[in-house]
């Protein structure tokens, strides 16, 4: 992509993002075949969690079985049944809505902290940009386990504290790729036409930096998407994530932790679950930052 | 600015964040509902029992003073005893060291020496068989937790091979080999994930080297092509390399803790995991603290190794 191509307002837009980065999305996925497989894995990831109520078989609470029941296609609970004689099926499927909504939301907070932090931080420059660089910078000591522990401590176990503290982890992420995209169209032409015609700084900042950022944050945002997932089910394993009734794929994981050797399908199903998921994000993910043309490393 | 200078401000900045973290462990341990005397004490006491341990802990003084005194004993390096069992935390942290540091070092090890040849192999052989194979390895590692890896290890390898232990730790004492079996498949679930990443960042990292025009000058000049990729290219891959490095150290971290419960080994993970469960707030407070400490101090080790593969660096910290 050409830079003139890149700053080309005259594109339409849907959601701040240009028509043809879109469409070149959609030419990536045409062509390559690793592309294809993340948009369907994500796709079927996404209608299994919204439509939970509808296509899980049975309810994930109640303990309508036997326990412990191994998965044959012949039985009633084609995934098996856990501990207390729940259906995995129906489980999963609800886990599916949380620990898509955890891994969502995680990333949502962080994006949200960290693109404002890096647009006010490239825009305006000097004391500003190095007093919010290094307050970001001092988030390195506390990696996502220490805030989960310290939440959990203050709280008790929830939803939220995995949200905030996988999503806190993300907002040096976004606030360094915000703040590098915002230095290198500052001085573009346009840039200087909107100050010159007097739009205030929160004009500038929302209607012409950002939606010209938006490529490598969506990049950066389903990468990450994939990794809180993974944050997620290694902080309800721990029990440091939601509470052991609500289903996550972590949580039924973690529960299936005692029961390894009697009943190896508690463990394997979920983690194959979040493994094939995960895989598919990545492969999305992957797909976007093709499409868009942004570098995976920065080698400055 | 010259080197020395920048590391002093480097060092400066760290014992800022340090000071920092304290700080904010301090302030989130003081907003834990209770009254941390009474929690001590368990459910019955009198009046009289519970002002003496107060007084004895200092907590009817005022939070400043409180905040300070906590400071002057963790500069001492005394961080305090467990409230269930009395025992030093520094002393449970150094028992505990044993298993975990073996563990994430070894799954460090076996990254490294995987990702980054890998990674140089894919990016030379890009779009060939070699990196095909070995990027979808990497995008597997990259999508599972570790210490989902580690069941499945335990279930696919130490079911089957008996000669490879599956639960507990030898220490190193009890001679090198049992020191190294209890520790492989441990060490393999928590470097396959940090191995992924590497080896993608490597690859990329690589990949945009090889495109620079001083590599196809030097290419052009007639230079054979192996000698021009390891004497030009990788130093200068292996920059943003060992930066993002470091930052996926928390992969590892959450990766040990959580793999070690798998593996049934007495490591950090048990003991943070417990003293959650135990509600033992001094254990849990030290053992943030320590892990913080290590995560500045890696900071600084790799930010100096960052000067070290970087001749070019520009130690004002400029665009």
């Amino acid at each position: 992509m050409t830079v003139s191509s890149r700053f080309d307002t005259t594109n339409g837009r849907i959601f701040g993002l240009r028509t043809d980065l879109i469409e070149q999305f959609a030419d990536t996925v045409r062509r390559d075949l690793k592309a294809k497989i993340g948009v369907v894995i994500v796709t079927l990831f996404i209608l299994a969690a919204v439509f939970a109520p509808e296509l899980a078989p049975y309810d994930p609470m109640a303990q309508d079985f036997a326990p412990l029941q191994a998965p044959a296609l012949s039985t009633e609970a084609p995934l098996g049944t856990d501990s207390f004689g729940r259906d995995l099926l129906s489980r999963l499927m609800f886990g599916a809505r949380v620990s898509l909504g955890v891994g969502l939301g995680a990333v949502l907070f962080g994006s949200i902290l960290g693109v404002l932090i890096g647009l006010v931080s490239g825009f305006y420059g000097g004391w500003v940009d190095d007093f919010l660089m290094r307050s970001v910078d001092v988030m390195w000591a506390f990696p996502w386990l220490l805030i989960a522990i310290m939440l959990v401590a203050i709280f008790g176990q929830g939803v939220w504290n995995v949200v905030v503290a996988v999503g806190f982890a993300y907002i040096d992420d976004f606030a360094r790729i915000t703040r590098g995209e915002v230095l290198s169209i500052r001085e573009e032409e346009y840039m200087l036409a909107a100050e010159s015609v007097g739009l205030s700084d929160a004009e500038v900042i929302f209607e012409e930096v950002l939606p010209n950022t938006v490529a490598p944050i969506i990049v950066q945002f389903t990468v990450l998407v994939a990794r809180a997932m993974l944050a997620e089910a290694t902080l309800s394993f721990l029990g440091l994530g939601v509470k052991p009734s609500t289903p996550t794929w972590g949580s039924l994981l973690g529960q299936g932790r005692d029961f390894i050797t009697q009943a190896w399908w508690i463990s394997i199903i979920p983690g194959l679950l979040i493994m094939i998921t995960v895989l598919g994000i990545n492969l999305f993910g992957d797909a976007l930052r093709d499409a868009f043309d942004v570098r995976e490393v920065d080698t400055e | 600015m010259g080197l020395k200078q920048y590391l002093l401000k480097r060092l400066l900045h760290s014992v800022f964040v340090m000071f920092f973290v304290v700080t904010v462990v301090f302030a989130a341990v003081r907003s834990i509902p209770g009254d941390p005397a009474r929690l001590m004490l368990g459910g019955d006491v009198d009046t009289e029992t519970l002002q003496a341990l107060r007084t004895e802990l200092g907590l009817n003084q005022p939070l400043y003073i409180q905040y300070l005194r906590w400071l002057r004993r963790l500069l001492s390096g005394d961080l305090g005893e467990s409230i269930r069992t009395g025992e030093p935390v520094l002393g449970s942290l150094v028992q505990v060291a044993g298993p975990t540091v073996s563990i994430a070092a070894l799954g460090m090890v076996i990254a490294l020496v995987v990702a980054i040849p890998t990674g140089i192999l894919s990016s030379v052989r890009r779009y060939e068989v070699e990196d095909y194979l070995s990027t979808a390895v990497a995008f597997f590692g990259i999508s599972m937790p570790a210490f989902w890896i580690g069941i499945v290890l335990i279930l696919l390898i130490g079911v089957n091979v008996e000669a490879i232990p599956t639960f507990g730790y030898t220490p190193l004492g009890e001679g090198v080999w049992p020191w190294f079996k209890s520790i492989l498949l441990p060490a393999f679930a928590v470097g396959f994930p940090y191995g992924g990443i590497l080896m993608r960042m490597m690859r990329s990292s690589m990949l945009e080297v090889l495109n620079e025009d001083y590599m196809r000058t030097a290419r052009a000049k007639g230079l054979s092509s192996n000698l021009v990729l390891f004497k030009h290219g990788l130093q200068n891959a292996l920059i943003p390399v060992v930066t993002l490095a470091g930052i996926f150290l928390a992969v590892v971290l959450g990766g040990v803790v959580a793999v070690e419960i798998v593996f049934g080994i007495r490591g950090l993970g048990r003991l943070l995991i417990g003293s959650i469960n135990r509600r033992d707030f001094p254990v849990i407070q030290g053992t943030v603290l320590v892990i913080a400490f290590v995560f500045v101090l890696a900071n600084i080790v790799i930010d100096l190794l960052y000067t070290m593969i970087n001749p070019r660096i520009k130690y004002g910290g400029g665009e």
